[in-house]
């Protein structure tokens, strides 16, 4: 069944569509969740924050766009907005160079190799827009335009965070990689 | 004008493969979620969705693009008055009306100044005359055209903005109309790495 299909029958009021709906678009919202929070508790809250407003807003949902790209959307700023809060109560992601060399590799609770939990940890570093950037492009594999649309953020700005974050994250795994 | 040697082009070099492939490695490698975890946040948010009043939900009109446009323009219309004689004269001296103006005999100058008594600093850039909305873009604002526009001073195309700076260095630049990128012409430059003309930078004073 595709996407329209289970949108449609999910605002006729079957929930057993909007659970497929869910079954098939959770395990890529929680990877994306997961990358820009690197907690897993925060992943499960915004996924399922993401999912929750999703249905809520279904009626609203315009059929030119593509479901994955909506939910994406929403999905993105419940991110945003997770790291705001949590950067009020934290500070987890520091920006002090000093203090990256020497915090604690983080307790992801995955089976990852050294390399990547190199790499983990350097983007967790990351400014948050350009990490998101860089996860929407590299991982997801978005087009700009996409990005565009799905940020409302401009292409040109989205090409920037992508270079910059680009040049940070290399920086920072020079000093990771060992 | 898009081809002059001021505006940053993005010839889709601007990606680093190997560093991209890295990255899909390691978003690829986190074993995938259960369909039971699946379950579950379907469940979880239907019940949630359950305890929400269902009569809110019918009432809220679908959104529509221009909304927030008309919104705007209603505040612009209702906050500035532009209509009210003299307007023009008075919003052009009302926020910088102690800071010197900046020559435009150029037809694009750039110039930067800290301000004292604290960590803003102005950019001033003059474009020729028809240029709609200028904005600075740089590592401090994320490179969003939206969120620094500039100021235009007056009709000799003087366009201004104070953004509040951290010492240390910041790389920055100018967009025109929504579309152009340009370097600013009177400050140090970022070296070309690859990505196009070179940017500008500020290395801010330190305290």
């Amino acid at each position: 069944m595709t996407d329209a299909e289970l949108v449609a029958r999910t605002r006729a009021g079957d929930a057993d569509a909007f659970g497929a709906l869910v079954s098939r678009y959770y395990d890529a919202c929680w990877r994306f969740a997961y990358h820009m929070l690197g907690e897993r508790a925060d992943a499960d809250d915004v996924v399922q924050d993401a999912f929750l407003r999703a249905y809520l807003a279904i009626g609203r949902y315009d059929e030119r766009d593509q479901f994955r790209g909506w939910l994406f959307r929403i999905l993105t700023n419940q991110c945003r907005n997770a790291i705001t809060s949590r950067s009020r109560r934290t500070r987890r992601f520091v920006q002090d160079e000093a203090a990256i060399e020497s915090a604690a590799t983080p307790v992801l609770g995955l089976q990852l190799g050294v390399e990547d939990a190199a790499l983990q940890r350097a983007l967790a570093q990351l400014d948050p827009l350009q990490r998101e950037a860089l996860l929407l492009k590299y991982a997801e594999g978005l087009e700009y335009t996409e990005m565009s649309r799905m940020t409302g953020v401009g292409e040109s700005a989205l090409k920037m965070r992508v270079k910059r974050g680009s040049e940070r994250l290399r920086a920072l795994l020079g000093k990771l990689d060992v | 004008m898009s081809d002059r040697d001021d505006v940053l082009q993005f010839p889709g070099d601007a990606d680093d493969a190997a560093l991209g492939a890295r990255v899909a490695e390691l978003y690829r490698s986190l074993p995938p979620r259960t369909p039971a975890e699946a379950d579950r946040c379907a469940a979880a948010v239907l019940a949630e969705a359950a305890r929400i009043p269902q009569g809110w939900r019918a009432v809220m009109p679908r959104q529509r693009w221009w909304w927030g446009a008309a919104a705007a323009a209603l505040l612009v219309a209702v906050t500035m008055r532009p209509w009210r004689p003299g307007a023009a004269t008075r919003d052009a001296d009302s926020a910088f009306t102690s800071m010197s103006r900046v020559a435009s005999a150029a037809a694009l100058k750039g110039s930067i100044t800290p301000l004292a008594g604290g960590d803003a600093v102005r950019f001033d850039v003059t474009l020729p005359a028809g240029t709609k909305d200028v904005a600075i873009v740089g590592d401090f604002n994320g490179w969003d055209e939206n969120a620094t526009p500039m100021l235009l001073r007056s009709g000799d195309g003087a366009w201004t903005a104070q953004v509040a700076l951290p010492p240390g260095r910041h790389v920055y630049a100018f967009v025109v109309d929504g579309a152009r990128w340009l370097v600013d012409p009177m400050a140090p430059q970022v070296p070309d790495a690859g990505f196009g003309p070179a940017n500008a930078l500020v290395v801010d004073r330190t305290r």
